[in-house]
């Protein structure tokens, strides 16, 4: 008796377990053809950009109402390495979106056999100059630009009239040291807790873009020669100590514990420091945090050489699968077109995402934050300098943050990390 | 029961299903793939254990598997010693000890991630400003060097498993019979030696247990070591666990961070097994 219950009930658990598979099997097919009904398109897209995700959403919803023939699915994972590996999941797992994101040279080896050339697209010709050399191989044109970004001191304009300094006047690493200098001496009258946060705790902000700024030069601006460099000559890591050293000397301590969200929101947003090295990315939260000291901000180029040449460059770059079918590759691209070259694309990408575009004919008066609106100038007149660090080797970044980490904790002498830093490169470049 | 009828597989089937599925078989992939230079999509080519030569040759791993194990030593001892005090605390006879269980438990509620953050918030700004308010010079910059770094990490740990430990103690705590310890005191023993000889060696099987589930909690953690000091300053903090996500996905070198990962699993097993024998020898004796 107790066996033929025992036999019942474990037969039952065992049913159960695969009307549960099942169960998800029909769940799942309904839902690939409700997805195919009639002759719409399905373009997946992947994307990176968490920031943007409502709004980028809201104008897929758009464009799917001027085209009903076309379903665009946007799927958001959060930047850095996260997205990243859900890419890697996503393309292992055969669930392959249409349009995805790359971001360097390391990401267009990587991903070579599913770039589609998009050089026919009206986007890839409208592509400011310089936008699109990472992503162009011979006459194929692998990606198209997100947007343009840059970074450099930003600073709190007020701070720096009350201390009588004239940020215009800095033109070099001397006459920033003066202006550290003067602003330090009234520290107690400005409020201030520092000079400069400088937040070493994130490897990034030095060992990525403080560090481009200096080896620009040695790749001549272009992320691809770095990527295909096997060693690093750092031939301005001279310059490179002082500019560490400097906000180092001037900043709230202790910098290597401290993080972007001390900087950024703790620290500048409260007007508790006079500047901090970070791009037009931080002024959404600069402008949450106190909308009165947002109105109040500029940002100047990293002086090198006794030149102030911003860094800009584009983080990230749409591409379209060669593996999905042609008809999805089409209706991709084509989105993708509208997304930069229509009226309404135009009009959200600076309004809505806040972009510096990356594209030529757009107005530029609407570019709203004055963060984003120096650095377009600054590109427009070409003086810039190229993001180098693109081409880092995969990882590298990290290993000079975490060197300079150590030397600033002084557990390590300058050239100790200099030099572990390069052996390391010419590990990773191999 | 003996005979294994179709009945005992068919209950058995749902849970070898999903271990089989979830544990066994990505064990088995992982192990293979350490053997070839596979980049997390495919391979092309059987590199045999070039990528376990490398492993030992890697600073940063090393390093890793040092402060891992260091760690792993203080927070055992540590955690042990709390444990035990809670646990005598909230067995002897105090009016609030059903309170205090439940507050001494709630931390080891909350996840790793939170827990990170509150503790960062309290290493970087509490202490900081005690610090300078009353000029005591160890409490300022914590977190900023690797000492601070390393003690953060065990004080964290410990405040979250002290409370789960002392839920052990306390089972055998409670075991340990009235009449042995009433006994002693008519003899004149002090409260010291009744711990020392009558509770103490009645609470030791506790202590294995609690030993071996803290030395692996603390082996396999990851949460808490990313959010409280993120492996800084310069990975001097970085425990075994970060060392091989950032293997696999800052420097995308997927097969090097699998055999790492293959070396780490061998080592848990190592602690897991040894507990399971050491708990099945005593068990047996009692």
């Amino acid at each position: 008796m107790f066996k033929k219950k025992a036999f019942v009930l474990s037969s039952a658990l065992f049913l159960g377990l695969a009307g549960c598979s099942t169960a998800e099997e029909d769940s799942g097919s309904s839902n690939d053809s409700g997805g195919g009904s009639g002759d719409k398109t399905v373009v997946d897209v992947f994307q990176f950009k968490v920031e943007f995700k409502e709004q980028f959403e809201e104008l897929a919803t758009q464009y799917e109402a001027e085209n009903p023939d076309v379903d665009i699915k946007v799927e958001t994972v959060g930047g850095g390495n996260d997205y990243a590996s859900a890419l890697k999941a996503k393309f292992s797992s055969g669930d392959e979106p249409a349009i995805f994101n790359i971001g360097g040279p390391t990401a267009v080896a990587e991903y070579r056999d599913r770039l589609t050339d998009l050089s026919d697209t009206e986007a890839a010709g409208a592509a400011l100059e310089g936008t699109l050399e990472t992503v162009t191989e011979g006459e194929e044109v692998l990606g198209l630009p997100f947007n343009q970004e840059g970074y450099g001191f930003v600073y709190n304009k007020t701070v720096f009239e009350e201390a009588g300094v004239d940020p215009e006047s800095i033109k070099s690493i001397e006459d920033l040291t003066k202006a550290a200098e003067t602003i330090d001496s009234k520290k107690e009258e400005l409020g201030l807790d520092g000079v400069f946060a400088m937040a070493a705790k994130e490897k990034w902000t030095e060992g990525n873009h403080g560090s481009n700024a200096f080896t620009a030069a040695d790749f001549n601006n272009s992320a691809l020669d770095a990527y295909n460099s096997k060693e690093l000559p750092f031939t301005k890591a001279d310059q490179f100590k002082t500019y560490i050293d400097l906000q180092n000397k001037y900043s709230v301590q202790p910098v290597v514990s401290l993080d972007y969200s001390q900087q950024v929101e703790e620290l500048f947003s409260t007007g508790r420091v006079a500047m901090i090295q970070q791009g037009n990315w931080v002024y959404p939260t600069i402008e949450q945090m106190d909308p009165e000291l947002a109105e109040n901000v500029g940002i100047m180029p990293i002086p090198v050489d006794g030149e102030m040449k911003m860094p800009v460059g584009v983080p990230q770059y749409w591409t379209v699968n060669a593996k999905a079918g042609e008809e999805e590759q089409e209706a991709a691209k084509a989105f993708l077109d509208w997304l930069y070259t229509s009226d309404a694309g135009k009009e959200a990408v600076l309004t809505q995402f806040k972009f510096i575009p990356a594209y030529d004919g757009y107005d530029t008066e609407k570019i709203s934050d004055p963060l984003s609106k120096t650095i377009y100038e600054y590109a427009q007149a070409g003086n810039t300098t190229g993001w180098t660090f693109l081409g880092y080797p995969t990882g590298w970044g990290d290993v000079l943050g975490a060197n300079l980490q150590k030397y600033l904790a002084g557990e390590a002498s300058w050239d100790e990390a200099i030099q572990a830093s390069k052996d390391e490169w010419a590990k990773l470049a191999q | 029961m003996k005979n294994k009828d179709l009945s005992f597989w068919l209950f058995l089937a749902p849970v070898l299903f999903a271990l089989g599925t979830v544990v066994l078989i990505p064990l088995l992939y992982g192990i293979y793939y350490s053997f070839t230079n596979w980049n997390g999509v495919s391979y092309t080519e059987f590199v045999g254990l070039d990528h376990y030569v490398t492993l030992f040759k890697d600073e940063g791993f090393r390093n890793a598997l040092w402060f891992t194990v260091k760690f792993s030593v203080a927070s055992v001892i540590v955690i042990n010693i709390l444990g035990l005090a809670l646990a005598m605390l909230v067995t002897s006879k105090i009016k609030s000890r059903n309170i205090l269980r439940t507050v001494f438990f709630m931390p080891n509620l909350i996840g790793g991630l939170i827990l990170g953050f509150i503790w960062q918030f309290i290493f970087t700004k509490v202490f900081d400003s005690i610090g300078r308010a009353t000029g005591i010079e160890w409490m300022q910059g914590w977190l900023s060097d690797s000492a601070t770094g390393f003690w953060g990490m065990v004080i964290l740990m410990s405040w979250q498993m002290a409370g789960y430990i002392m839920v052990i103690y306390i089972a055998y705590l409670e075991n340990v019979p009235g009449d042995l310890l009433e006994a002693a005191e008519i003899d004149g023993a002090n409260p010291w030696q009744k711990f020392r000889n009558i509770t103490f060696p009645l609470v030791m099987p506790a202590f294995t247990v609690s030993m071996f589930l803290t030395l692996s909690g603390a082996f396999k953690i990851y949460d808490q070591n990313l959010s409280l000091t993120n492996g800084g300053p310069y990975n001097s903090t970085k425990m075994v666990a970060m060392d091989i996500v950032d293997t696999a996905f800052k420097f995308n070198m997927m097969a090097n961070a699998q055999a790492k990962a293959v070396i780490f699993f061998i080592i848990v097993a190592i602690i897991s097994l040894t507990q399971v024998y050491i708990n099945k020898k005593r068990e047996v004796e009692m």
